[in-house]
């Protein structure tokens, strides 16, 4: 469980806080989405949430993160970093290793997994993220989106609680994003992962985040469900954060027949609207 | 330039030799390369050098790194026979000694550098500094810091040619310019590059950290470095190379 109490953080050389008063709490086992527009804060309250602020980041720290009973501030990054995986937004500064089967041993070596279950955990996570054929590869033959799920891949390998992703599909084609959400809906329902994931596709992220957080000018405006949030729609958009298409049509649908329609958040929900609609 | 560091990979003698053997090789090559006197000794440490990276399978590389040492070499040897003052004068100010000196000189450097450059083409870096860590005892953060170091040098490059490009695209013309004027047109490029770089290495270091650095010990490894026949062989090939030049 992470839980954030009134935290405000401003970097030692920013102008502006970048966070302000945020208080949030995500339960065990929960899925939260994080959205909102460029510098709204979303990586540092990603930084904040797996404890690499105050660790590494100086600035003025107000409030309080808990994750899992450890307050962020007195823990040490060791324990914290036992608990929290990170995928960082700049993949390029994330990989240490030269070699992807490196990069892929680095952290399960240094968390001290046995020997025998090194080769199966590595291989599982490199088939999870469909990457198994891209072991022997250098970092630097790989594309961009490859070296994202590279990334993904040796921190899933690592089994963390918790799972905290700074936009990971930032340069994956559509198909490849949404293997990587299934990934992740099934690691948080099957295994209970509790899973924080900022995201710009909102379609996908409205899909499988059960709740969302919407963060503009370091402040969380919106929080809570994401169909109760999705339901501000004139209110994300003025922030300049679009909704999926098909809770912009259950919107105007509503306003048309004038009968309030529920908010959908997936085409199936859309389709079986529309279909009472039109008998 | 840009993979004149990178590793290639392979399976030949060499690459199958333990990480901690290449570079007691590299270091036998440079103290013999600087205990001998004799000019024909040095010649034979080239033969060494350039043997070694036929046999490891990367003649090409081999060849690339030769090439390149050549023209610092080349340098080198004329300022040499022109400042050595000693011997019989066979050409204007050119004494035979000089010529002699100058002769050892750059075949001493490029003997020592060759190795240094082959060792990391017929090694992984994360095999390098594991062995140096797990073997030698070199302590952890030594060997990240090195690592971490070869590691962003084509990510260097690649940003660099980037950038390059860029203002190639906008009509500065690097490709026209030669020398000195090209070294000048380049060098203003670096600074922002070096800061960018920086940032990127603290960010890499926060990544590390994140992924249980200080927790790594000296067994921590997966991959194991235990020494074979081979190694034996290479150590005997070692002590001769010594005994040779010292007695030569
Ligand atoms: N290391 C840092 N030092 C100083 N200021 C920073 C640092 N990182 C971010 N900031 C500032 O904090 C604010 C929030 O940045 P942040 O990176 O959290 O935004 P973001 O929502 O992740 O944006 P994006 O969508 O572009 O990734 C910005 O004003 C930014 O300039
Ligand atoms: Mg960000």
């Amino acid at each position: 469980m992470i839980q954030i109490q009134d935290l405000s953080f401003t970097y030692k050389n920013g102008e502006s806080p970048a966070l302000q008063e945020i208080s949030l709490t995500v339960p065990d086992g929960g899925f939260l989405g994080i959205i909102g527009p460029a510098g709204a804060g979303k990586t540092t309250l990603a930084r904040a949430a797996a404890g690499i602020i105050p660790h590494h980041y100086p600035g003025d720290f107000y409030g309080s993160v808990t994750v899992n009973g450890l307050d962020t501030v007195d823990s040490s990054i060791i324990d914290l970093s036992r608990l929290v995986g990170m995928v960082f937004q700049d993949v390029d500064s994330q990989i240490i290793s030269p070699l992807v089967e490196d990069e892929m041993l680095y952290g399960l070596e240094n968390f001290g997994v046995s020997r025998e279950e090194i080769p199966q955990r590595m291989e599982e996570a490199l088939e999870k993220v469909g990457i198994a054929d891209l072991r022997d590869r250098s970092i630097a033959s790989l594309s961009g989106g490859q070296r994202q799920k590279v990334a993904i891949a040796s921190i899933i390998a690592l089994k963390p609680r918790i799972l905290v992703l700074d936009e990971p599909t930032g340069e994956l084609d559509p198909r490849s994003s949404r293997q990587i959400f299934s990934l992740l809906k099934e690691l948080n329902e099957e295994q209970g992962i509790t899973i924080i994931l900022i995201e710009q596709k909102i379609m996908l992220l409205c899909e499988f985040a059960r709740q969302l957080a919407v963060l503009s000018k370091g402040r969380i405006v919106r929080q809570g469900d994401t169909r109760e949030v999705l339901s501000h729609a004139e209110e994300l958009q003025a922030l300049g954060v679009n909704c999926p298409r098909v809770t912009t049509l259950s919107r105007v649908l509503s306003e048309k027949t004038g009968a309030e329609q529920p908010v959908c958040i997936n085409l199936d929900e859309a389709e079986n609207m529309v279909r009472r609609l039109i008998p | 330039m840009n993979n004149l560091f990178q590793y290639v990979p392979g399976h030949s003698l060499i690459h199958r030799l333990n990480p901690v053997t290449k570079i007691f090789l590299t270091i036998v090559i440079c103290i013999a390369a600087f205990l001998t006197d004799r000019l024909l000794f040095l010649a034979g440490l080239l033969a060494v050098d350039l043997l070694i990276g036929i046999v490891a399978g990367v003649a090409n590389r081999t060849w690339n790194i030769f090439r390149g040492l050549l023209k610092i070499a080349a340098f080198l040897f004329l300022l040499q026979a022109l400042l050595t003052r000693k011997g019989t004068p066979v050409f204007w100010i050119i004494t035979d000694q000089g010529l002699l000196t100058a002769g050892k000189v750059v075949l001493r450097l490029v003997v020592v550098c060759m190795p240094l450059a082959l060792v990391l083409a017929v090694t992984r870096i994360t095999d390098l500094t594991n062995a140096m860590v797990q073997v030698m005892h070199v302590p952890y953060p030594y060997a990240f810091t090195l690592s971490t170091a070869i590691r962003f040098i084509p990510q260097f490059l690649e940003e660099m040619a980037g950038i390059m490009e860029a203002q190639t695209a906008r009509g500065v013309a690097f490709d026209k310019a030669r020398g000195l004027k090209k070294f000048s047109m380049i060098l203003p490029l670096c600074a922002p590059l070096l800061i960018s770089s920086v940032r990127r290495t603290d960010q890499t270091a926060v990544a590390a950290e994140a992924r249980g650095f200080h927790l790594r010990t000296r067994t921590s490894g997966y991959k194991q470095y235990p020494f074979t026949g081979i190694d034996l062989g290479a150590a005997a090939f070692c002590l001769l190379l010594l005994t040779g030049a010292m007695l030569l």
